[in-house]
């Protein structure tokens, strides 16, 4: 048997390799292109937890304990006050961005988990604090991991996210180039030549 | 040779895909690392259950091994691995309740202390006591300073306050043997000891009751 068969059936391989590797860059692209359209969208806070419920009762005073007459309860009830606009916005997209470590896939807005109600009234904490969206994120973190924020840090681990399948392109692009090599006509004409020969032989 | 190479290449990114979704079939999502191990526990000061005069520090933890457990009445888990926890106590481990009940924070229900107390008193009573006092988490801060993402969940401290085993879910003697038993072993190796034959106990008579039904 020949070598030419097995290399073009090679470099048919090669060719349906480009086709991924197409699919590959253009995959990366949007990889690389969506969080920017999040950012730049608009509608961060659609899914408010922002509720005027009305305050519940406090319990009899004899029976409080000490700690909780020390915060007034308007400060961290549900219904989160917010003189400036921007402030309640950052909030809105915070608990949008923050995800919720008990239930799966949902944000800290939209879950109704008791550690989401927690973890809201402590991002409204924080934001009265003077903390602002980077040190809110970064407080929870310590506590709850990178697992917590929706935006994964790059690090050693997930750079490979990114590099593999550019590589994985690049490698791809460079064998194709190295491989391809134009078809010699003569080469071709003396096929023809041959196969005339055999057909004139039958 | 290149012919070979056709086939083995894909073939063995075909295999390598099958392993790592197989894999991930079983992978357990809720599993996470904890970001308290190894890390003294957080500093706090809060209110005893019962009596909230008696304020409590990070002194508890001094000289002895603690085993924290958080939880609350309304929660089943916690309530299923009361009868362990009791008997873990009961063989010289201390064990203390980090109590939180979202109802009682004014801002979210509206149940007293006093009505909080009497579930206390009336779960522990039903399912055992292992606790040598309840710690108040008034506004659950300790637990989110300790990233508790619900309830139970169960804390190992030294003798120096340190963080060496952090379990989400209930402790039984399967957990036991898996998480708290080689970490025990090494920062309190007498009370191991003695956990560890009733564990042997436990599963013995189970796998026992297991033969008896199996051999019916």
């Amino acid at each position: 048997m020949s070598k030419k068969p097995v290399l073009k059936g090679l470099s048919k391989f090669v060719r349906s390799m480009g086709v991924c590797m197409g699919a590959c860059i253009g995959v990366a692209a949007f990889m690389l292109c969506t969080p920017a359209l999040a950012q730049n969208s608009d509608d961060v806070g659609q899914a408010a937890p922002i509720q005027q419920t009305e305050l519940n009762p406090q319990p009899q005073s004899g029976q409080t304990p000490a700690g909780l007459q020390e915060r007034p309860k308007q400060e961290y009830a549900e219904n989160y006050v917010f003189v400036d606009a921007g402030k309640r916005r950052e909030f809105l997209e915070l608990t949008a961005e923050l995800r919720c470590p008990k239930c799966q896939n949902q944000n800290i807005a939209d879950s109704d988990a008791p550690i989401a109600h927690d973890m809201r009234r402590k991002t409204y904490e924080l934001m009265q604090e003077g903390k602002d969206k980077s040190q809110v994120i970064e407080w929870m973190k310590v506590r709850y991991g990178d697992f917590v924020h929706y935006q994964p840090p790059v690090n050693v681990v997930t750079i490979w996210l990114w590099v593999l399948p550019v590589l994985f392109a690049g490698s791809m692009l460079v064998f194709f180039i190295l491989r391809r090599k134009p078809e010699i006509e003569q080469d071709i004409e003396s096929k023809l030549a041959r196969a005339d020969q055999m057909l004139k032989d039958d | 040779m290149i012919r070979l190479a056709r086939y083995l290449i894909p073939l063995f990114v075909f295999l390598g895909m099958c392993i790592f979704l197989y894999k991930g079939l079983y992978a357990d999502p809720t599993i996470r690392k904890s970001e308290v191990l190894s890390k003294p526990f957080p500093v706090f000061e809060l209110p005893d259950l019962e009596d909230v005069q008696i304020l409590h520090t990070n002194e508890i933890f001094d000289g002895k091994v603690t085993l924290v457990n958080v939880w609350g009445v309304w929660c089943i888990t916690c309530a299923i691995e009361l009868p362990y926890l009791t008997a873990l106590s009961e063989n010289g481990l201390t064990v203390v309740g980090l109590y939180y009940d979202q109802d009682i924070d004014p801002n979210f229900g509206t149940k007293t202390l006093t009505r909080v107390r009497q579930e206390v008193a009336e779960t522990v009573s039903r399912y055992g006591n292992p606790f040598a006092f309840n710690i108040f988490d008034v506004y659950r801060d300790t637990a989110l300073d300790l990233g508790v993402t619900g309830a139970p969940e169960s804390f190992l401290v030294d003798e120096n306050g340190v963080i060496r085993v952090h379990h989400l879910g209930d402790v039984n003697p399967r957990v036991w043997r898996q998480k708290f038993s080689p970490v025990l072993n090494e920062i309190a190796p007498s009370i191991e000891a003695s956990i560890a034959l009733m564990n042997d106990a436990i599963t013995g008579a189970q796998a026992g009751i297991g033969e008896g039904v199996s051999g019916e």
